[in-house]
This record gives C-alpha cells, structure tokens and sequence, in this order.
C-alpha cells in the first residue's frame, strides 16, 4: 500500500471509510462491542501493570526522600514513611544554591532545544528530501560520530572550548587565556545540536509521502519554504519528541557542565545534587528530595509537550 | 612554540570551519540549497564532534598520559587490547547486553505505543508513567534498582519470597549480575522508543486499519500488515540509536556494579573510563574508543541490513 | 556504494587522519606549554583553589565565611577564587586542567595521588618553599607526614584523614557473653562465629563480622596491613602484598565467608543504603570512622556502644586514607598559594573542616579538642595514628589501584585461591610498574 493509494483512497472517499455505509446485522455487532469492551479492559489492566512497574522506582525516591536518617536504617525497611518529613525539601534546598542552579539548567537545555530544532530539523529534511552530493555520506558522517563514547571526546572537547581564539583573554591562535571556560558560550554552544536530532528528523521527514513537495513544487515554492511551510508543520509530533529529548538530555547532564566551570554561579542541576553523595556517605533522603525536584519539570514538560503527540496526518499542503 | 606548533593550532582554529562538502552539481539549484540547509549541523557537528574522534584515532597510536607529550607507539595500544582479558570480558558483556536489552525493549515499546494510540481514556496518564524513567537521571534510577535488587531489604527478592523462590545476590552474584543489569537497561530503554513509536504513528492514516478491518483482518494482522511496515524509518532509527546506546551504557555500570563483581558487568566504555580518567593512559583509551567503534559500526551495518536498509 | 565515493571517502579519510594527527599534536603540546608569563613570589594576587571537601553550603559558608577572611585577615593583598567539585569527578577535573595547562594554584587530592602527580612534576616542592620535612613531623605523627612527601621532600600537607579499623557493637557482643573486642585473630573468628545469626532457612540475619561495607581494595589492605604485610617493597619498585602475610590476610577473609559462614555475598556492599552496624544487621565490622556520624544521624542511642578495635594479626594496624592540599608547580603565584596551603591544614582552619565532615585531623594537638575528644572514632583513630598505614607508594599508584579489586573479589568468590589472585594480581603490577 503506497502513500499514493493512501492519498487516492482518501480523495475519493472523503467522509472516511464505508463501514458506515454497510452496517452489519445487531446481533454481531453487539458481540463486536462487548468483545471490544472486554479487550480494552484487558488492555487497560495490562498496561496499569506495565505503568506501575515503571512508576514504583519514581514511588520509591520520593518515598525516601520524605523519611528521616534514623527510619531509611531501620530494618526491615518500611515503604510508607512513618513520619512525613516534609522538612527535608527545604532543607535540601538550603544545602546548596538550588535555585541558581534551576535557572541555569534552565536557560542551557532550553537553548540547546531551541538551537536543535532549528538547525537540526533543516539537516534532517535536507537529508532526507534533497538529493544533493554527498548526502549519503554526511548523514553516515553524522551517524559514526555517536559511536564514539563521551569520556574519549570529553578531553579534546574542552580543548577546544579552552583554546577557542579571540574569547576569555586568547589571541588569534587561542593562547594565554581561557577562552570559553567558565562562560555560556562553553555551557551552551557545544552540546547544542546533536546527531541524534538529525537523524530522528530525518526519518520522520521520509515517511511523509513525497507528493506534498510534489504538489508544492508546482507551486513554484522551493526546498526551504517546501521544509518550512509545508514538512515542518505536518511533524509536529517529531517536533515535540526532539524537543523533549533534548531538553531532558541537557537537564540531565553532569559531567560537562563540571568540567568547563569552576564558578559556582555557573552550575547546573546535576552538579548540585552531587553535593549529597559525599565519598564517605550519602544523605540519601536529601539526594532523592533533590532528584525529585529535579524530575518534576521534566514530567511538566512532558505533559505539555502531550499535546502535539496527537495530530493525526494532515493534508494541508494539497489542494 | 615552534612552528609547527603555530601551524597546528591555526589548523585547529580554522579546520572546524571548513565543511567536509563535495563540490554542488552544476546547475542544479536544489542541490545547492540542501547542502545551504545542512551546512549548520556539519559546521556544529564537525567542530565539536569530528575534531574530538579525529584526535582520538591520532592518539589511540599513541602512549599519552597526559603529564607528558604523547609518543607515537605505533598498533601497541591495540595489541594490548587483543591480550587483555579483561577488555575481552568487556567487549563480550557489551555485545550480551546490546543483544538482549535492544530488541526487547523495541518489541515492548512499539506494543505500547501501539496500545497507547487507542483512545483509552487514561492514555497521557499512562504514557508519562512509561516515560518516566527515562526522564529522571540515570544516577537516580540506578540508585532505586540498588534498593530494588537488595538481597535482605530489595523489593524484589521480598516479591519472589512471596511465591517462593528463593531471592539471589543479584548485584553480587557472578551469574546474576549481568542479567540485572540488563533488565535496567531493558526497562529504561522503553520509554524514548516508545515515545518515538507514538510519534511516527501519528502518521500512519486510520483509514489504513478501517479499510483493513472491513475486510476482516484481525488486530494482529493488522499489525503485522500496516503498522510495522508503516513503522519501518521509526524502527530503523530505534534501531540504530538502541544500538548505539547500549554500546555505550556508563551511569548504570557506574552506579550498580562498578563493573563488578571480579569484571563481570564491566563494559567497554567502562574500560575506557577506566583507562582515561583512573589509569591515566589517555593513548589506551583512545585506542578502546576506536575498536568499540568499529565494532558498533559493524553491528550498526548488520542492522541496516536487518530493516534491509529500507528506511526510505 | 560507487567506486567514486569510496574513493572519495578513502581520500577524505587519509586527509583527516593526517589532519588529526597534526592538530593532536599540536593541541597538546600547546597545552603542555607551561608558560613564561611573570611568575610571582609575592604574597599577592589571585589564586584558584580546587577543592573536593568544603562542598554544599554548610561546606562553603565555612570556608567562604569563616575561614577565608582570616586568612585574608593575614594576607590582605591575596584573594581566592574556589572550584566546588566531589572527590568521584576529582580526576576529570585534575586531567582537564593538566592537559589544558590550567592547573589550579592549590589542589586538594587524596592519599596516593601525591606521588603520582609529584612524580611527573605536577606539583610545587614546598620544602623549597620553606616547609621542612622535620617541621611537619613536630606537629604530625611521621606516617601521616610520609603521604606528603616525595623523593624526601614536602609536596602535600594532610588536612584530613579517613581511617578503617574494627567497629563491634557491644551491646550485642554483651548478649552473646563477650566484654571485649577479639585481640587475636583466632578470637575473632570464635567470636564472629558466635555472633552470626541465621534464620531456620538459612538466611542470614545478623553476620557477626561485616566485610563488604567498605571497599574491597581498602577492606583487603586493612588486614593485609594488621597481618604485617605492605603494598609495595621498600624501594616501591615491586608489590609486596604477595608475600606470606598477604596470602595469610585473604585466606582468612576468604575463610570467614566460606569454612566459618560468616556472611554472605551480597549482604551489604560499599554503596548500601545503611552500615549493618547501625540497624544491628552485622555485630563487628571493619568499618569508616565515619560511622560515627552516620550512627548519630540515624540511631544515636547506640552511640556509647561502638567500640573500635584493631585488626588483630601480626602486627595490629589500622588504614588510613585522606586529604592533602598541594601546590601546582605550574603557578604564577607559588608563595601565595602555599601560604593558602598552609593556612588550611593550620590547627584552626583543620579543625573546622574536620568537624564538618566527621573525618580525622592528622594533626596530633587537635587530639585534644572537644570534637576529638566527643567522637570515639575519631579519638581512637587519632590515637593510633603511630600504627596507620596507608595506600599509596610509586607514583603509578594510581593506574594500579583499580586492578586490585576485581582480584579480591575473585578469591572472596572462589574464583581463584588467595595466592593465585594475589600473584596474578601481583603480576599485573609488575608489568605496569617496570613499563
């Protein structure tokens, strides 16, 4: 079944399928009906178990996060707290300036997503819809680069964040200063579009069907306002997907936001909340109060995002 | 600094922004506007990612610990990898666990997000509990699966207990080790393929499946039929990029097992932690970078092959 | 894919190697470039300051507030500029800023690292700057002095120790008719057998000596230590923990979990929720003296009933491990920075951050302060600091610690017998070591 039987089948039959039109006998339907009730029941069971087990983990950290040192000892350990305490959130939060580091998380993924979906949807579509020289061999290009693990690229990368020329003191040949270290530029620039990206939005621009841009073409539109106007509105869910990724992605990262600042106003979330977890002992209720806190705007996000999951396909772009 | 030394750090400088491009076919006005559209991501990529890998194959030939110069050793790095049995251990654990955690939590993930696309009332509620665990941080979800797989206070030996069987040393235990850490990786896994599922399968028509419906197919069928086909440029990139992923698996062997007990969930990218950031051998670490990625970009060929290469 | 672009990429690739090759090169070695700008040996200016202790606010507001303005109060003309980090990511932090040539002036590290980072002339010698290897030993006890020193000169002072000795419980070593901790090893193991509970199904309930809460390397050199047996040979060209002793040591811990049934494998693990001491799971342990202040947050009516007790062996001993604050070799402002240096492991300064970490001062006056004197672990640490010994020795120290380990394990599993793991393992040291 081509995208081009899809489309034919659709034009020709406007008000949707003829199922309407051929209403079976009561009897059969009724069974149809009930047995739909029972399997959506089912289905509704199964995957109730299915979310439960991916939601116990989240219970249990803010379970721990609301017990005292002296109950997360005790043996055999209890599920419920026994005493709410609710003190341990602002008591986590004074433990380190959580709000600053909010604000910067904040600021870093929300960049790094906007820079994303910008720059990485342009890539993706050009791969996938424009036959250009090359093509095959920078979307491979871009694919080989995530085979290469973070802590052999992490050193070279701050290299070149330190020895950027003409910032933070360097000359033209990137001597004597810092360049970008401890600086939004180093928080922000090089985490901010990823192969991952590109090739999500490539894939979701090739499975739209080729005779939108046909159709547009004869328009007289070209490649740029076909990808702005008409692809990039109808992947709205890929739009939503990779902008949660990679905000969640940038939320979540420790490591480099660490190495290129040394200044305390520059951290980030997950640099924070290592504060807790100290060589010699953790404070558990304390680390998981933190980790909470630091879940919820992702869950937020990911609500909001709900919305623009549920977009059947569209037409739009043909008369 | 001599002047090679000058030389070098201008080419550094400067290499990054010359795009890896082949020159535009003559008047062909598309083409030219695809490699104007791509030119950004290479410009990025090729700076902040290129360079990096590039450096590290030039190391991997060296020995570099990083108070000295590096000194070119020529294939002893990777000589050394062939002769260590511990990077042996290694590599077989990685391909163990990219075998079983990716095309189980594939399969899960498209089964829900094919559930998840019925109009089932609690269905946002639903999809951000399957998502959860890939939005919290890894170190925080390990954490949970330590409590989880705690052989007198876990949640799960005091499960099996109920109906009998007898709980294990699952982080302690050789022979149960690696399993459990393959079931975190399987269970945190499910959540970004099954959002990517979700969103490709708002493109896939309704009138597919009433039409099918019509003529009598039943819900596998039509599975089978429509929805995995219609799936196939989602399916290759969840492919890829669970391949990938579990290629490079860290925070879960960092936090759970520290690759432990006796190098028995140690993984490749541990080893090259190990090597860069504890052994300070930056030259071997390099060197281990290059064999997984070579061995990811074999595994990555074979699974272009799998979907046959179909994903346009 | 055509003939043309495999060729095409075949070319690129060539190119990029050599490209890379160069720019590898040529980025480190600009890296590794120390610099000739003006080095000064006033006591002014700004440094920066690397520092895993003093972390959250509690840690900052201490060292921000109370201790940094008197120092500032001696040395006005110098300010400080401090990077927050967690002794997990110290590494990176050190490697980034070696390979970038951005060292901090002052450094904090652990035992062990100064060797190796003194070897390849990472850091400042403070006996040129006027610290003297006798002066130290008037104020420290001379083992606690050695983990600064290299080629017999000062590169580290130690602020902070950590240290690992026997804890019991003796409220339940009581119950069970003991009034004191083991002396020999034989009554050890008597007494840990005693004090294992299992249930009718076998399940452990209590172990009577606990031996996974700490690390293995550091579990396994507490008793190596205890048994008369060291690391390294004098001369730190060849492991020594292969000897008799040593074999002796891992024998028998392998024996209390296998022929005594002591514990179980699995039953706590260094990144467990809780020390078994605590909720009463484990009757003695080789334990943290900072189950002190994990015992007071969580059960403090327990608190009179810990009693540390040495290692019985050959030689009682206890490990120690800690911090040490250097200079870096590389700065501009050497006296400054050893003038910070020295003013935090200055009684006052050492003292605050002891206290906040619930760590061990190594110097020996603050034996007699309040906090030393509340903290029974502490105080016994401190008291036995003659018979401390701890990790450490050539300066590839380092690149080995991470194989030891895995090689316990594997006799504690059964794997290999003590002597087997301890050789092979000893063989990988060798191997390193003569590289």
């Amino acid at each position: 079944m081509t995208a081009n039987d899809l489309l034919t089948a659709r034009d020709a039959a406007p008000d949707g399928p003829a199922s309407g039109a051929t209403a079976p006998p009561a009897s059969p339907s009724t069974r149809a009906r009930r047995k739909k009730w029972k399997g959506r029941l089912v289905l509704n069971i199964a995957l109730s178990i299915g979310a439960l087990t991916m939601i116990l983990p989240f219970v249990w950290m803010v379970l721990t996060s609301l017990k005292s040192p002296a109950e997360l000892a005790e043996f055999p350990p209890t599920f419920l707290p026994k005493v709410w305490e609710w003190s341990n959130y602002p008591e986590a939060l004074r433990a380190a300036p959580f709000a600053l580091y909010f604000r910067n998380s904040f600021i870093i993924s929300a960049s790094h997503t906007i820079i994303t979906l910008v720059f990485a949807s342009m890539a993706g579509y050009a791969l996938a819809r424009i036959n250009f020289k090359g093509r095959e061999f920078i979307f491979l290009g871009f694919v080989a680069m995530l085979m290469i693990p973070t802590y052999t690229k992490i050193v070279p990368q701050f290299l070149l964040v330190k020895f950027m020329p003409l910032f933070g003191g360097n000359d033209i040949l990137g001597q004597g200063g810092f360049g970008w270290l401890n600086s939004w530029w180093a928080l922000i620039i090089p985490g901010g579009l990823s192969a991952t990206a590109i090739f999500l939005f490539r894939q979701f621009y090739l499975s739209l069907p080729r005779e939108l841009e046909e159709a547009a073409r004869l328009d007289g539109l070209g490649d740029f306002r076909i990808y702005a106007q008409i692809y990039t509105p109808l992947i709205k869910p890929a739009l939503a997907t990779v902008a949660l990724l990679t905000f969640q992605e940038s939320w979540n990262n420790f490591l480099w936001p660490l190495l290129v600042t040394t200044r305390d106003d520059l951290r980030v979330i997950q640099v924070g909340l290592a504060v807790f977890q100290q060589l010699d002992g953790t404070a558990w209720q304390y680390l998981m109060a933190g980790t909470t806190m630091a879940t919820v705007p992702m869950v937020l996000l990911f609500l909001f995002c709900q919305k623009y999951f549920i977009q059947g396909f569209t037409n739009a772009g043909i008369k | 600094m001599t002047q090679l030394d000058n030389r070098a750090t201008e080419v550094v400088a400067v290499a990054g922004r010359q795009p890896r491009k082949p020159p535009v076919r003559r008047g062909r006005n598309k083409g030219r506007m695809g490699l104007i559209m791509v030119a950004p991501a290479v410009l990025h990529i090729g700076l902040w990612t290129a360079i990096p890998v590039l450096a590290t194959l030039a190391l991997s030939f060296t020995d570099y610990d990083i108070f000295d110069l590096p000194a070119w050793i020529g294939i002893e790095n990777y000589v050394e990898i062939f002769s260590d049995p511990v990077f042996r251990q290694a590599t077989w654990n990685t391909l163990v666990y990219t075998f079983w955690t990716v095309p189980a939590s594939m399969a899960i993930a498209m089964i829900i997000a094919v559930a998840l696309n019925q109009n089932l009332k609690l269905r946002t509620w639903f999809r951000t509990a399957f998502f959860l665990p890939q939005v919290t941080a890894t170190v925080a979800i390990a954490m949970v699966w330590l409590w989880i797989y705690n052989p007198q206070q876990g949640l799960l030996n005091a499960a099996l207990s109920i109906v009998g069987i007898p709980g294990q040393a699952w982080l302690a235990d050789p022979a149960w080790s690696l399993p459990a850490v393959i079931l975190v990786g399987a269970w945190q896994g499910i959540g970004i393929k099954m959002l990517i599922y979700i969103a490709a399968l708002q493109n896939v028509d309704e009138s597919l499946y009433e039409a099918a419906s019509v003529d009598g197919a039943s819900t596998i069928r039509k599975f089978f039929a429509i929805t995995v086909p219609m799936l196939k440029p989602a399916t290759f990139f969840v492919l890829i990029i669970s391949i990938i992923g579990a290629f490079q698996v860290f925070d879960q062997i960092y936090v759970l097992t520290d690759g432990g007990p006796a190098n028995a969930t140690t993984m490749m990218t541990y080893e090259v932690y190990r090597s860069a950031f504890q052994n300070f051998e930056m030259g071997m670490a390099s060197a281990q970078s290059v064999v997984l990625f070579v061995l990811l970009l074999a595994m990555t060929l074979i699974g272009r092959r799998v979907t046959k290469g179909d994903d346009e | 894919m055509s003939i043309r672009k495999a060729r095409t990429r075949r070319l690129a690739r060539g190119a990029s190697f050599g490209l890379a090759a160069v720019m590898a090169l040529g980025l480190v070695s600009c890296a590794s470039d120390p610099g000739d700008a003006g080095v000064s040996s006033e006591l002014s200016g700004e440094i920066t300051m690397l520092t895993p202790i003093y972390e959250g606010s509690a840690g900052q507001q201490l060292l921000e507030e109370e201790l940094l303005p008197q120092f500032y109060a001696q040395y006005p003309d110098i300010t400080v500029s401090v990077d927050y980090t967690n002794f997990a990511r110290l590494n990176e932090k050190l490697t980034t800023g070696v390979v970038s040539g951005l060292v901090p002036d002052v450094m904090m590290m652990g035992v062990g690292w100064v060797e190796a980072f003194a070897e390849r002339g990472v850091l400042a010698n403070l006996t040129d700057g006027g610290l003297s290897v006798q002066s130290l030993e008037d104020t420290m006890t001379p083992q606690i002095v050695d983990a600064g020193i290299w080629d017999d000169d000062v590169y580290g002072i130690p602020i902070m120790l950590d240290a690992r000795f026997g804890v019991a419980r003796m409220d339940l070593l009581r119950e069970a008719g003991y009034n004191a901790p083991p002396q020999t090893w034989d009554e050890l193991v008597e007494m840990a057998e005693a004090l294992t509970v299992r249930g009718t199904d076998g399940s452990l309930k209590r172990t009577g000596f606990d031996m996974l809460t700490i690390e293995p390397r550091q579990m396994f050199e507490t008793a190596l230590f205890s048994a008369g047996g060291d690391l390294f040979t004098e001369d730190n060209t060849a492991p020594a923990f292969n000897s008799k002793a040593g074999v002796t040591a891992l024998t028998q811990i392998v024996d209390l979990f296998h022929t005594s049934d002591v514990e179980d494998i699995g039953f706590s693990a260094p990144n467990a929720t809780v020390n078994p001491l605590i909720n009463g799971r484990a009757a003695m342990a080789i334990a943290h003296n900072n189950v002190w202040t994990q015992t007071e947050l969580a059960n403090p009516d327990i608190l009179p009933d810990l009693e540390p007790f040495l290692i019985p062996g050959d030689d009682p001993s206890m490990f120690v491990g800690g911090t040490i604050a250097t200079v870096s070799a590389s700065s501009k402002r050497p006296a400054a920075a050893q003038a910070l240096a020295e003013f935090l492991a200055s009684p006052g300064p050492a003292l605050a951050a002891n206290q906040q970490r619930g760590n061990v001062p190594a110097l020996t006056e603050l034996l007699d302060s309040d906090y030393a004197q509340d903290n029974r672990l502490v105080q016994f640490a401190m008291e036995n600091l003659e018979v401390a010994k701890r990790e450490g020795g050539p300066g590839k120290w380092l690149g080995l610690r991470g194989e030891v380990a895995p090689a316990i394990q594997e006799a504690i599993l059964q794997n290999k017998t003590p002597k087997v793991a301890l050789n092979d393992l000893a063989e990988v040291f060798q191997k390193k070591l003569d590289r």
